[in-house]
């Protein structure tokens, strides 16, 4: 008997106040190509996003490979095998490049290739290097498939993939690609669960599964995919490509930079330095740091593009950080704000500084994360809670005019 | 008669809030004029405390319906959260704008950013203005339940901390009147009893609030699940 992939165990899952998923069961091995083709509102981008551990879970469990990933007591833990994911939104940045994308999700499982050959049979080795941004809405599409399809397509071990409405917006040629490579890596031994009306897909779908009752189609013997990845150790994966993100956009500057010197222009161009005392200069040195931790997070504000959070969140525990940002900013900002408003360079002040941005923005980062799994992440009040944030500055502006 | 419960706790409360005003304002007697800037500043403090009083009673109801929900699924308990929000927002927002105008005239600045009372009872109220907007800003759901629950469970924190933050960290906010626990106490007998009646009528007025809105947060689910069974969902 080939070995379970993925087992779903009296799934219960509500979205809104409505129960979409009742008592659902659902038992994936080695070379099964499950697709989910119920009608809208059925509850089949609810299936792919439960398996993803997106949703939480009213009642029952979901394992992959054999181990738990999410139960309905909170338990969550990462999978053990890399899987393949494609949402219904893209979860692509726009400012990111194919290459570097598709390297990343090479990254988290752990290998490299060469993407040529596989961006080439898409029809996309010529954006290899364009910004996701600079592509038409099918060409991101392809993007986005290739990017669930990778995990398997590297891996010579059976890999999970999980594929929601990948045919939307592809072309006669990539979707007769993807037919192709689902195909082949079923034949290597990956399995699939893809929820689709396309008839294509549904005709290369070993069980047919309305989520309510299930057929089993045979397929013809194909080549098998032969496996692509080179095994590479990866480490610092989320710092990395938050460092990446802030590089290509350069959100850190705009955001957080920005704020902060609008702040110290604004407080020099009324104030006369000279007139102040020394608990009020040093106010005013450590406020554009503060303000720039205020403006919150810039890679968490990218990520809210086309659900890249969540596509991440399905695969790490930690989502991409610019983790060196803050202290660098930090010190900066306020080794400026010295020597505007002290008239002179202060290396405790400074080092400082860098402690209350990089502190501030820890803070943002975490109340914001925190709303992050909302319907309308964008439209809630979080920042009304900022304010709590004051009385501690305070109380370390006052420290540090002792210094 | 039952139904009318709620407009009755509303009713008596609002005649016991006038009834405090009135004496506090007319009755009870002044305060020295060497302990304070502004003595008759203070006779806001009839509507300050008890509103803050009241504010409490409202957080804790927030506590206890998210704590229902979170671990219960209990509708009930987001009726109680949801009441609790938007009583504690009221509350709160009445408490922190009779402060301010009582410390502009005693202190000369509405606000202290370095008060640790101040600062955790101002959060406590952005809290609730936070929960009432951002619950108003989402589709109902569970996320949406589970998400504003577990802040509610969270800011709670912020109770106990606003209560011994003058006992502790005594800045700028008067210390305890009432069991501050030296056996002393600050207050006239017709002081106390005029606060005594504040305290007793926003209690009855804040229960009031808290039925009506919850009776309001249960027509609007039927309104929601008689909408979906028009649109053909479950």
């Amino acid at each position: 008997m080939a070995a379970s992939l993925l087992s779903l165990v009296d799934l219960e899952v509500r979205r809104g106040m409505s129960v979409v998923l009742s008592d659902f069961n659902l038992e994936v091995s080695s070379k099964d190509v499950v697709v989910l083709h119920g009608k809208n509102g059925a509850g089949k981008s609810t299936v792919i996003e439960s398996c993803a551990r997106l949703l939480p879970l009213e009642k029952g469990s979901v394992s992959h490979h054999g181990s738990l990933v999410v139960d309905s007591e909170g338990r969550r833990s990462l999978a053990k095998q890399p899987f393949g994911l494609t949402l219904q939104s893209n979860g692509l940045l726009g400012d990111e490049t194919v290459e570097n994308h598709l390297s990343t999700v090479c990254s988290l499982s752990g290998m490299k290739t060469n993407l040529l050959p596989i961006l080439d049979a898409y029809g996309l080795a010529h954006r290899r290097y364009d910004r996701i941004g600079q592509l038409s809405g099918g060409q991101a599409r392809k993007v986005a498939v290739l990017a669930g399809l990778l995990p398997a397509m590297l891996s010579s071990e059976p890999r999970l993939v999980l594929l929601d409405e990948p045919d939307a917006g592809l072309d006669e040629d990539a979707l007769a690609a993807l037919i192709s490579d689902i195909g082949q890596l079923r034949e290597a031994g990956h399995a699939f669960v893809i929820a689709s009306h396309h008839p294509g897909i549904m005709k290369c779908a070993t069980r047919l599964h309305d989520l309510e009752s299930e057929t089993v189609q045979q397929q013809p013997k194909s080549q098998p995919w032969q496996a692509l990845g080179i095994q590479e150790k990866v480490s610092l994966l989320s710092t990395k490509t938050g460092h990446r993100y802030l590089r290509s956009t350069r959100a850190g500057m705009a955001r957080n930079g920005l704020t902060a010197l609008l702040v110290l222009g604004t407080l020099l161009a009324f104030i006369d330095p000279a007139s102040l005392e020394k608990t009020l200069l040093v106010g005013f040195v450590l406020a554009s740091p503060f303000a720039a931790g205020l403006a919150g997070d810039p890679v968490v504000h990218l990520m809210r593009e086309q659900r890249a959070a969540d596509w991440w969140r399905a695969h790490v525990n930690r989502l991409p950080a610019a983790d060196f940002l803050a202290p660098v900013l930090g010190f900066v900002l306020t080794a400026l704000g010295c020597v505007l408003f002290l008239d002179a360079m202060n290396w405790k002040l400074s080092l400082v500084g860098a402690g209350v941005l990089w502190m501030t923005l820890l803070c943002v980062r975490f109340i914001e994360l925190s709303t992050l799994r909302l319907a309308r992440p964008n439209a809630v009040f979080i920042r009304l809670l900022l304010p709590i944030l004051i009385l501690p500055w305070a109380l370390i502006v006052e420290y540090s005019a002792t210094l | 008669m039952r139904r009318r419960i709620p407009e009755m706790f509303l009713g008596i409360g609002f005649v016991g809030i006038m009834t405090t005003l009135f004496l506090g304002l007319n009755w009870a007697p002044s305060v020295s004029i060497n302990a304070f800037e502004s003595p008759a500043a203070q006779r806001i403090f009839y509507w300050h405390v008890p509103s803050a009083w009241a504010a409490f009673i409202a957080f804790g109801v927030l506590f206890t319906g998210s704590a229902l929900w979170f671990f219960k699924r209990s509708p009930f308990g987001w009726r109680l959260h949801v009441a609790g929000t938007e009583a504690g927002l009221a509350c709160g927002l009445m408490t922190v704008w009779s402060g301010c105008v009582w410390g502009a005239a005693e202190w000369g600045t509405p606000w202290d950013w370095s008060d640790v009372r101040l600062n955790t009872f101002g959060l406590l109220t952005l809290l609730a203005l936070f929960l009432v907007l951002g619950r108003q800003s989402q589709p109902d759901g569970v996320e949406t339940r589970d998400t504003f629950s577990t802040f509610g469970l969270y800011g709670f924190v912020l109770v106990p901390l606003t209560y011994i933050a003058t006992r502790v960290w005594q800045i700028r906010h008067p210390g305890p009147v009432i069991g501050a626990g030296d056996g002393g106490g600050s207050l006239q007998s017709s002081m106390a009893l005029v606060l005594l009646i504040g305290a007793i009528s926003f209690t009855f007025f804040i229960i009031g609030h808290m039925m009506i809105s919850m009776r309001i947060t249960h027509l609007e689910q039927r309104l929601e699940h008689v909408q979906k069974s028009l649109d053909g969902g479950n």
